[in-house]
């Protein structure tokens, strides 16, 4: 079996690189660091190596609230290739953050009835190899 | 505008491969047919392209596929450039042919694609379609591939605008009625909007007839200068206006679900031809989706944000409406080998400038647009065509 084929048969692993390795050493211990930039105030996600508005440097990670509404989903019945097969349906999340960055994710569960716009998330992590963890988030009561 | 483009290049040929399901064709294959049959359109030798542009094919393991598409051909261009722009690629192809002639630095340019998605892919080729569309780290580990990134679009604009389901299906039902008139195009059963709303969901609120098909296919056109254009045509079709516009790579950094670049990239068009939305005759609009044309038709201009979704149920986007769109049947029902796809678009509005569209024809079409997109609205690409009576 080509190297490739069995790629598609696993779910696409994150590769850290010089700009994201904190965020997932952050999500290793459950937590979701954003960057704020001590410059100009910025909130932001994904992780850059500069502040994506005023190209500072001084940017800190803070772990976010996990807090959010749901900005738009999309609720998945045919898989994007066979590693998603088993999952679907799910429900892809575009997340807004209370700090105030977006982000895609995935629901927790099935409880597709329940989902709609602006309604309240939280965030939950799962490992999914023993270096990566993935950001979740499931509904709020 | 500096030194503007407008009315320095024409379009002087277009041809195609044959599309649909055409296995054991190579996209180099398909592509060199397709340019033979451009350059027959042009009264054309292969030996006066100087210039070469293309996209990628996903079936085809070349890197630079304007270059071995030259060799395939025996052609030694003196400007070449395989781009990369996912949907947006047609139309940003020939913005850019169009500027190299008139900067001189190619007098007669190849824009070319093909691809062979639907009977081509080796199970390693199709790994590598589905996976370099989005983000490895922010996006795909979720399972989204490009589909959803426009169906999330589409989903807020129901909730912001109260665009229904049947108002996207409808789109898909007048471009199938189109392609019934079309030879060559893949589907050509008529459908209804019940049709539409009972095939299978997809990815919500997406069912599988409001997605574009699978296909193989290629198609070629040729461009070169205004003072030469009348050498191989009567009908030359004008260049006017070409604008672009690149608002976010992720789609979670989309500043606005709803409104997209093509607001600016349609606007620099506009400008550049000295027209408006309003003076189109005919319309080419990039269709991966249904929401996606909705979305279009209030960006490019033809009708009020939020109102694309009654515009098209009363009939606005076909024979007798304001702005007749994809009149081929467009990536719904024509054709959609990948990138390739949006080539078709630039042929059908070429041919119904010309008016040798038959019984498609759209009376009186002078004026043109082709607007092309991809990767979840990221990448946008448009260009207004003109026949000889409006340059």
């Amino acid at each position: 079996m080509s190297e490739a084929i069995k790629n598609v048969l696993t779910k696409p692993l994150p590769t850290p690189d010089g700009d994201s390795q904190a965020l997932w050493d952050g999500l290793k211990n459950g937590k979701l660091l954003l960057q704020h930039c001590d410059d100009c105030g910025h909130v932001q996600y994904y992780q850059q190596g500069m502040c994506r508005l005023c190209q500072s440097t001084k940017l800190r990670h803070q772990a976010a609230s996990g807090k959010g509404t749901i900005y738009s989903y999309s609720v998945v019945y045919r898989a994007p290739g066979p590693a998603f097969k088993d999952d679907v349906p799910y429900a892809v999340l575009l997340v807004q953050l209370e700090e105030g960055p977006r982000m895609i994710s995935s629901l927790v569960g099935k409880n597709f009835d329940a989902l709609d716009f602006d309604v309240a998330v939280r965030l939950t992590t799962a490992a999914i190899s023993d270096e990566i963890s993935l950001p979740y988030f499931e509904l709020v009561d | 505008m500096r030194n503007s483009l407008r009315g320095k290049v024409a379009i002087v040929g277009v041809g195609q491969s044959p599309t649909g399901r055409v296995p054991g064709r190579s996209p180099l294959d398909l592509t060199a047919e397709a340019t033979l049959n451009a350059l027959a359109d042009a009264n054309m030798q292969k030996s006066e392209i100087d210039g070469v542009l293309t996209g990628n094919a996903f079936a085809s393991s070349f890197h630079r596929f304007s270059v071995a598409l030259s060799e395939y051909l025996n052609i030694q261009p003196s400007y070449s450039n395989t781009l990369q722009v996912s949907g947006a690629t047609a139309g940003a192809a020939v913005n850019t042919a169009a500027a190299a002639i008139h900067a001189g630095l190619a007098d007669t340019v190849l824009v070319a694609c093909g691809d062979s998605l639907l009977t081509g892919m080796t199970p390693d080729m199709a790994i590598r379609a589905m996976t370099e569309s989005r983000d490895q780290q922010y996006e795909m580990p979720f399972g989204i591939p490009v589909a959803n990134t426009f169906a999330m679009t589409a989903h807020r604009h129901m909730k912001q605008y109260g665009t229904t389901s049947e108002q996207m299906a409808k789109v898909a039902v007048t471009f199938r009625e189109h392609a019934s008139r079309t030879p060559g195009a893949q589907k050509t059963e008529l459908i209804t909007v019940d049709d539409v709303m009972n095939s299978k969901m997809v990815t919500s609120p997406y069912h599988k007839l409001d997605c574009s098909l699978i296909s193989d296919g290629a198609a070629a056109l040729i461009l070169t200068s205004a003072e030469r254009a009348l050498d191989y045509t009567d009908t030359p079709i004008y260049i006017l206006g070409g604008g672009e516009y690149y608002s976010h790579e992720h789609i979670f950094l989309m500043p606005d679900l709803t409104q997209t670049g093509a607001v600016q990239s349609a606007q620099k068009a506009y400008d550049m031809a000295g027209i408006s939305a309003s003076d189109l005759d005919v319309a080419g609009i990039y269709d991966c989706f249904t929401g996606t044309v909705l979305m279009m038709l209030e960006d490019l201009g033809f009708c009020k944000k939020g109102e694309s979704g009654s515009f098209v149920e009363d009939g606005q986007i076909t024979y007798g409406g304001k702005i007749p769109t994809n009149t081929h049947g467009g990536m719904l029902s024509y054709a959609h080998p990948g990138i390739p796809a949006a080539w078709f678009h630039f042929i059908e509005v070429v041919r119904q400038l010309r008016g040798s569209c038959g019984e498609r024809q759209v009376d009186n079409a002078e004026l043109g647009i082709v607007h092309t997109l991809g990767a979840g609205f990221s990448t946008q690409a448009t260009t207004i065509l003109g026949a000889g009576s409006t340059r």
